[in-house]
């Protein structure tokens, strides 16, 4: 009898396969992209005010719908991180992720591309932390990281016949 | 910037392999827009010397396209900024320069201007120019501005001086411009600082003076001391 | 699909409860209609309220003070900062409250003279108008 690796990517729904075990790789790269963005959502959920300011910076939403968006957003990002991380519900969570850091990629691009247009403003913070060429470079490396999740196999080896 | 936060725990992790890297290159040569006008440096740091009444920051540009390139309007982000051209039509291989004049006046510390630069490139059509000027005070005042309120007990108070770093000042002289003050100088603790003790002859009448402090330094400073008057605030 | 689509409801549905959870507790705290304020800053209602009592500082460029500016303002901005502050010092006085003001909300140039006042001159109860003088002028009307 020969066996045959089954290998699934988490674009299919996986039912419960036994026999098959989780990819190491997959899973490391899970942990640090769910990882970090459990970590980014507590860090906004402690002050969902403090981050509304910063949505407000981008001059992209008016205060009423970014102090909304600031309450649910963390909130999303802890979540979807978790399921990422232990599996549960990973396909949406991928899904989720990509959609929110090609969401952050479009604001941060046009945040930058719109400069800062005050009619007497003398603004000293450009560059708050991190260079726009920084920002850009890690959003696109989270970016690819969630690219890679969706094409690698969740799990590897074979199924149950 | 919550951006920066995650993107210092991303980089705790080191857990980026190939293919993610590989994925976000090839999204990096996507999102790089092939503009025209090449800028030698987009953000010019400048530290002007004492006395200096404006910095001026000039922005190298490049037409290394193959289409001329119109610049419509260089605008700064507030008044104090003014920003220059020589020639809005950049042909291809052309090279010119954005002269952006920051006038300092009372400004201190780390100022940032923006200069934005509109084309009509649509793959670039507006750049941001950063003019950055670190300006020292030579000296500082710890603080500008002492008062006592009528009726208040006329103790001396203290006004801190100290030299920048890179500024020797060895004696201080303080004059008063009103009778009614009397300042005196001491050395501070640390080399370049000293200690102004002022106090008023009385504190039963409001009055105004300034200090006139004069460091061995090509500039004076000035210091506001007054009696107030005496109301609390509600 | 479809499985990827119930998945990905399924967690914004999730979320939604901390969310809403945190929301209803911060409920009477947060200023869920006009934009948050700093600290430091008042509005012409709260500035208005105080009466005699404020000292109002404009913090734009001298034309624009020259053109107009709310009745008893000083001018004080960064480009003639030495010259400036000690007038404004001297009519400056403890029970004062100092609002100072540029041309709208989003101008830093109220706030800088505020830190300025605050650092150099080491006065108290230095306020930032929220709004600027854009949103004077709207409730003036």
């Amino acid at each position: 009898m020969s066996t045959s690796a089954h290998v699934q990517s988490p674009l299919m729904n996986a039912q419960g396969d036994h026999g098959s075990s989780r990819s190491l790789l997959w899973s490391v790269l899970a942990l640090a992209v769910g990882g970090v963005f459990v970590y980014a959502g507590a860090l906004k959920a402690w002050d969902p005010v403090r981050f509304a300011r910063d949505i407000q910076n981008f001059h992209i939403l008016p205060w009423s719908i970014a102090i909304r968006v600031a309450f649910y957003l963390p909130w999303l990002e802890i979540v979807t991180g978790l399921a990422l991380i232990t599996g549960f519900l990973r396909t949406g969570a991928l899904a989720i992720l990509s959609a929110l850091m090609l969401i952050f990629i479009g604001a941060t691009i046009a945040a930058h591309a719109r400069g800062i247009n005050l009619d007497c403003g003398c603004f000293g913070s450009v560059s708050k932390g991190l260079s726009f060429t920084s920002h850009m470079l890690i959003d696109l490396a989270i970016l690819g990281t969630l690219i890679a999740l969706w094409i690698l196999p969740a799990r590897v080896g074979r199924r149950q016949p | 910037m919550i951006d920066s936060k995650r993107g210092s725990a991303f980089a705790e992790r080191m857990n980026l392999k190939p293919t993610a890297l590989l994925c976000a290159a090839f999204f990096g040569a996507l999102v790089s827009s092939h503009a025209q006008l090449s800028w030698e440096k987009t953000e010019i740091e400048l530290h002007p010397k004492a006395g200096d009444q404006e910095v001026i920051a000039n922005f190298q540009y490049e037409n290394k396209g193959t289409k001329p390139v119109h610049i419509n309007a260089v605008r700064t982000s507030c008044g104090c900024t003014v920003a220059s051209l020589k020639k809005n039509d950049v042909l291809p291989g052309e090279k010119g320069e954005v002269t952006a004049t920051f006038k300092i006046g009372g400004r201190t510390g780390i100022q940032q201007k923006v200069v934005t630069v509109d084309t009509d490139d649509a793959a670039q059509p507006q750049t941001n120019l950063l003019l950055k000027a670190v300006i020292q005070q030579p000296v500082e005042l710890q603080p500008a501005f002492v008062y006592w309120q009528q009726g208040e007990a006329a103790k001396p108070k203290t006004i801190t001086l100290k030299a920048a770093k890179d500024v020797a000042i060895t004696k201080v002289d303080v004059t008063s411009s009103s009778p009614d003050f009397t300042a005196e100088v001491k050395k501070g603790s640390a080399p370049g600082e000293f200690k102004i003790n002022v106090q008023p002859k009385d504190t039963s009448k409001q009055v105004n003076g300034t200090l006139t402090i004069k460091p061995d330094y090509p500039q004076a400073f000035y210091a506001t001391v007054r009696v107030t008057g005496a109301e609390t605030p509600r | 699909m479809r499985g990827v689509l119930r998945q990905t409801f399924a967690l914004l549905g999730l979320a939604f409860l901390p969310a809403i959870g945190q929301a209803v507790y911060e409920r009477e705290r947060v200023a869920w209609s006009e934009q948050a304020m700093t600290e430091d800053e008042v509005t012409v209602e709260q500035a208005r309220a105080w009466g005699d009592s404020v000292l109002w500082v404009d913090a734009r460029p001298e034309e624009q003070f020259q053109q107009q500016h709310i009745p008893g303002a000083i001018l004080l901005n960064e480009d003639r900062w030495q010259e400036l502050l000690p007038e404004m010092l001297n009519t400056w006085s403890p029970e004062k409250r100092t609002v100072v003001y540029c041309s709208t909300q989003s101008c830093s140039l109220s706030h800088a003279v505020a830190r300025r006042l605050r650092d150099e001159a080491q006065l108290k109860n230095i306020y930032v108008l929220h709004g600027g003088w854009q949103k004077w002028l709207e409730t003036n009307k």
